[in-house]
């Protein structure tokens, strides 16, 4: 029976009861639902505890794109219900997997609906017009849903246009459990009311009534106010009536265990899933000079949650894999936005986008790595972007914007024709600062005022081009910035592999020994022996391949790794960086 | 400058903190140790106030007691604009006065069954719940037709009245005292609009709001 | 023995708090609630205690000579407060060391009822990642949010749960500064339902503020919280320091009454730990291997 209540839709609001910024307080069955609305329209319906310490959500904020916790701030997406930041852990990126149950929710006539479990759509209700209809105040009772549908039948109102009168004829259209639907005629006047009961727990409900017709706006507020004084009334007598019979034992929601891999205190890294998403190219338009943009939708379902600094690899109708990082916003889960820059040397990898891929197009990427993360503990970010390199920087942007934290995006390019993406830059308004047209030397100068005095508690995030990365890293060591500080993300790794060398790694966790000889990378080797590790760019720059190393001496050759990571030995690149001892031992 | 003898969990004294924040007015509190001294019942106290109830105030010379009356001494003097104690606007100052009696019956109630769970004060609770539940039924009610006339306050002023400020904190403390308010959105979405009030300060137990979307 | 409703025989032997002996009438009945039994109790004046199962013939507010009392359940005074228990406690409460100390103010802060169960109540006294959010401009600031790495240890021979190297931002962290600081903490929890945290004095940079929590389980879900302080300060008034402590619970009580379920969940995979959460985890394991099943939801199901 309750096993049947389950797999139905149920209204658990009213489209009113979701203004922007608000999270309300729902229940179904026993079960608490936290239900926001975000500024984009899109309705989320959880589970109401936070998945860290059980507190209810419905105390938290609705930012708009977010839902945080009161209680330690995590942050949790719009849509993906996923959680995309964990102050206490300002430098990592959360394990995407760590995500709220959400259910489905579909709004008609004035009423959010969601369900446990729905089998098949929402039904369609007979009489009631999506767009002529009045949706009365909802009655909670602490009664259950049973007795109310049953008294429900001997509801009796006057039509829309007759509440003055009496003696109206009521006919019962439908009685269910779930609902009760009466037709008032006198006259030629005629209403139809629907009254769906919402079972909130086993010894409480809500009556949700929907008429047919919406009255003009003389009559509007009487009629609201004759069904609600009639309902209250039935109200008191179901509640007298409920108080008499036995208290029945409140429906326990079960909740779902956690994964296997969150219980466990997650180590610092973010491995990915290789599963690829399909994608559709909902829209392709030219954002700058030689950059075109690309908004991607899911084919069905939902796009996974993304973190600002995040990454995407592209499976490219050539055969080729790319990476391209997310331009996105917070909460914008609706779709992946990328920007590819036309590279004359193109390897047949921008040139294909660029040219080949149109509108309407289906891709298949893969879900988002994040080993760019972003802290949002910083007095203050300071974003340096050279040309392309702005497009994770303008996914940072947003997310410290929408918290009202303080940054600033300097933004280099050539010329005003350059500059990317500018509706997002617009949004941002003043603390995007593009620089034009500087030599490599005053660019120099720039950077170095941009970057005197270093100012404690202040985050540096660079990316672009090598040399006005290198250049900028070692400015910023000029001017007293901590390694820690600076962050930066390498297009791509100009440096030239040395693969000559031959050695043997040692597996420690697969208790494995492998050989990697000439020619071949450590990634390679394992594969060939079954041992998968996620890659992407597969040229020492993107950070996935990471693996610790727990004996033997490194040989880097990433652009991935800071000095003082090289310098421990304890971390390598397996994609192109070797070993200069006869043997590695790595945590693999 | 006003002094008011304070205690920081006590919803009652927060709401003359609550409003003389917003109005901007310069105070300094005297803490007195209701719990678990039971200050207020001490000799020095009931000189200022016979009644042995917090809040007092004292400004310059003139003391007074109790919340709701005190509110309307401090939006009368100190508001400029004079749009939280409309003085002259007789039927406002009606509505006004209606929904202070009101807040005296949240306390009376919420507060109460508040003061049984936390402070282990020998009262009825299930009466104390059912009454805060009776008045909350009223007052959902009331804010939900409201909302339909595009009033988004108590009184039917286009701005907050103290009649506001006095419902406010014994409503958004009443799960202290076992009383959910899930079943009264509308109360609950006009718990938010006062949280977005320019001025507004929280007290513990009560959580801030996030920003309201930009217009 | 007489029945009880708590059929856990680990916090049935458990010493419990039941009252600040400085707030309890000397010679005269006073009623509590510990473990769902109604319980009555009595000070004399030389600190002699006797606690017992209510009985119609002393009602709370009668005058009673405590030496009278011949049915006794186990009960003593330590830290201030009155202890007792309802099966067969050790004869030694945890030791908090600093309490012999002469210079130190000692006070019962507040007891405050919450609707929350013993361990909940515990495992947020012990969590620091939620300063910046619940006790925002007190004891954290954003965007100072970083929990650092600290260390946790079991104590075998003590038996107690210990976290140290604790360090977290903290606003306005001494009176003499404007600017804030990182302050540094030490955290004990001795007792399943009792905790005693240990925070860098503001007035003097070698010693520790000594704060405890004292647990008093009403029931599964409700607790009495009783807030011992024990602290470096000779400016301040007995009511100014309270009034601080309170503050700083009453923001921390509307969380722990939204927290669900109320009883602390046992199983590693209920809820979502991080590394800050240290602490906790040991917490929890620490509660499951003593077979602690009042106030939780034991693992194993």
């Amino acid at each position: 029976m309750l096993e049947d209540v389950r797999t139905r839709w149920h209204p658990i609001a009213a489209t009113d009861d979701l203004p922007l910024r608000h999270v309300f307080h729902g229940q179904l069955l026993g079960r608490e639902f936290a239900v926001w609305r975000a500024d984009d329209g899109y309705v989320n319906v959880w589970e109401n505890r936070c998945l860290h310490r059980g507190v209810r959500l419905s105390i938290g904020i609705n930012d708009g794109r977010e839902l945080k916790c009161q209680y330690h701030g995590w942050r949790y997406s719009n849509r993906t219900a996923g959680c995309t930041y964990i102050p206490a852990h300002p430098a990592d990126a959360p394990a995407r997997t760590i995500t709220n149950r959400s259910f489905q929710a579909v709004e008609r006539y004035g009423l959010v609906w969601s369900s446990e479990d729905p089998r098949g759509d929402l039904p369609v209700v007979e009489g009631i017009g999506e767009d002529d209809l009045l949706v009365l105040r909802a009655i909670p009772v602490n009664a259950s849903a049973e007795l109310v549908a049953q008294r429900l039948q001997s509801y009796r109102f006057q039509p829309n246009s007759e509440i003055a009168g009496t003696g109206t004829n009521i006919e019962l259209v439908a009685a269910t459990e779930a609902a009760v639907a009466l037709r008032s005629c006198q006259g030629r006047a005629e209403t139809l009311g629907v009254f769906f009961v919402q079972p909130v727990d086993s010894g409480r409900s809500v009556i949700r009534g929907v008429l047919s017709g919406r009255p003009n706006d003389a009559q509007l507020t009487a009629v609201l106010r004759y069904h609600n004084e009639a309902l209250s009334k039935l109200r008191e007598d179901l509640e007298r009536e409920a108080a008499a019979l036995p208290v029945p034992v409140p429906i326990e929601p079960i909740f779902e265990r956690v994964s296997e891999e969150l219980a466990s205190l997650p180590e610092l890294d973010s491995r990915g899933r290789k599963a690829a998403i399909r994608v559709q190219v909902a829209r392709k338009w030219q954002t700058a000079d030689g950059i075109m943009a690309f908004e991607l939708r899911p084919i069905r379902g939902l796009l996974p949650t993304f973190q600002p600094g995040a990454h995407i690899d592209v499976h490219l109708p050539n055969g080729l894999v790319r990476q391209y990082s997310l331009t996105n916003g917070p909460g914008e889960t609706d779709r992946f936005t990328i920007g590819v820059k036309l590279d004359p040397a193109s390897r047949g990898g921008s040139q294909c986008l660029h040219d080949s891929v149109r509108e309407g197009d289906v891709l298949a990427i893969s879900e988002p790595r994040n080993n760019f993360p972003l802290r949002r503990d910083a007095l203050k970010t300071i974003f340096v972007a050279g040309g392309i390199g702005v497009t994770p920087l303008l996914a940072m942007a947003q997310t410290l914007n929408n918290q009202s934290l303080a940054y600033e995006l300097h933004y280099f390019a050539q010329n005003e024709q350059q500059l990317a993406f500018s509706e997002c830059r617009q949004a941002l308004g003043n603390a995007v600062m593009p620089h034009l047209g500087l030599s490599p030397s005053d660019t120099v100068n720039e950077l170095r005022r941009l970057l005197s005095p270093y100012l404690p508690d202040t985050q540096l995030y660079i990316c672009g081009p090598n040399p006005m990365l290198e250049s900028t890293r070692s400015l910023a060591a000029e001017a007293g910035w901590p390694e820690a500080a600076v962050h930066f993300e390498y297009f791509k790794n100009t440096n030239v592999i040395d693969d000559s060398s031959s050695f043997e790694v040692a597996l420690a966790r697969s208790c494995l020994t492998i050989k990697v000889g000439a020619g071949q990378s450590i990634l390679e080797a394992m594969r060939d022996a079954g041992v998968d590790l996620p890659s992407s760019c597969e040229q020492g720059a993107c950070g996935t391949c990471l693996a610790t190393v727990i004996e033997g001496e490194p040989d880097h050759q990433d652009v991935y790794l800071s000095p003082s990571e090289r310098a421990s030995g304890t971390k390598i690149m397996t994609c192109v960086s070797r070993s200069k001892s006869a043997r590695l031992v790595i945590d693999a | 400058m006003i002094k008011l003898y304070d205690y920081e969990l006590s919803g009652n004294c927060y709401k003359l903190r609550l409003l003389m924040s917003i109005l901007g007015v310069d105070y300094k509190t005297v803490p007195v140790d209701f719990y678990p001294g039971r200050e207020h019942k001490s000799e020095w106290f009931l000189k200022l106030n016979p009644l042995g109830q917090l809040p007092v105030v004292d400004d310059d010379g003139l003391v007074l007691r109790d919340a709701q009356a005190i509110l309307v001494y401090l939006a009368a003097k100190y508001d400029a604009a004079g749009t939280w104690y409309p003085r002259d606007n007789p039927e406002l100052l009606g509505e006004i006065s209606q929904w202070l009696a009101f807040a005296d019956g949240i306390t009376s109630t919420a507060s109460a069954a508040r003061l049984h769970d936390a402070l282990f004060y020998d009262f009825d609770i299930n009466t104390a719940r059912a009454g805060a539940h009776r008045l909350f039924r009223i007052l959902d009610e009331h804010l939900w037709f409201g909302e339909r006339q595009e009033r988004q306050w108590i009184c039917s002023a286009k701005q907050p009245t103290i009649a506001d400020i006095a419902c406010f904190p014994y409503i958004m403390l009443s799960e202290e005292g076992g009383i959910s308010r899930q079943d009264y959105p509308a109360i609950r979405r006009w718990c938010d609009r006062i949280k977005r009030i320019n001025g507004f300060i929280v007290m513990s137990g009560v959580f801030p709001a996030g920003p309201a979307k930009a217009a | 023995m007489a029945k009880t409703r708590c059929l856990d025989p680990v916090v049935l032997n458990l010493w419990h708090p039941l009252g600040a002996l400085v707030e309890l009438p000397v010679d005269t009945v006073v009623d509590t609630v510990l473990l769902e039994e109604r319980l009555s109790l009595a000070v004399g004046l030389g600190r002699e205690v006797a606690v017992w199962r209510s009985c119609p013939d002393f009602v709370a507010g009668d005058k009673i000579d405590v030496a009278s009392v011949s049915k006794s359940l186990p009960a003593k005074v330590a830290f201030g407060y009155l202890w007792a228990s309802l099966g067969s406690p050790p004869d030694e409460l945890f030791p908090i060391p600093e309490y012999e100390e002469t210079d130190r103010r000692r006070l019962n802060a507040a007891t405050f009822g919450v609707n929350v169960s013993a361990p909940r109540a515990i495992e947020n006294f012990l969590d620091m990642g939620h300063f910046p959010y619940v006790h925002t401009d007190i004891l954290g600031v954003e965007p100072h949010t970083e929990v650092k790495e600290y260390d946790v240890d079991i104590s075998v021979e003590r038996d107690e749960i210990l976290a140290t190297r604790c360090r977290f931002f903290q606003p306005l962290a001494s009176s003499a500064s404007e600017t804030g600081a990182e302050v540094e903490y030490i955290f004990r929890v001795p007792h399943p339902y009792c905790s005693v945290l240990y925070k860098s004095s503001p007035v003097n940079d070698a010693r520790y503020d000594v704060i405890a929590v004292f647990m008093q389980p009403l029931s599964q879900e409700s607790v009495r919280a009783h807030m011992m302080l024990c602290i470096l300060d000779e400016d301040n008034e007995d009511k100014v320091i309270k009034r601080f402590q309170q503050t700083i619970f009453g923001q921390d009580k509307p969380i722990l009454e939204n927290q669900f379920p109320k009883r602390l969940p046992l199983d590693p995979r209920a809820e979502t730990p991080i590394r800050a959460d240290k602490s906790a985890i040991a917490y929890r394991r620490w509660l499951s291997q003593k077979d602690v099943r009042y106030g939780v939801i034991p693992a194993s199901y």
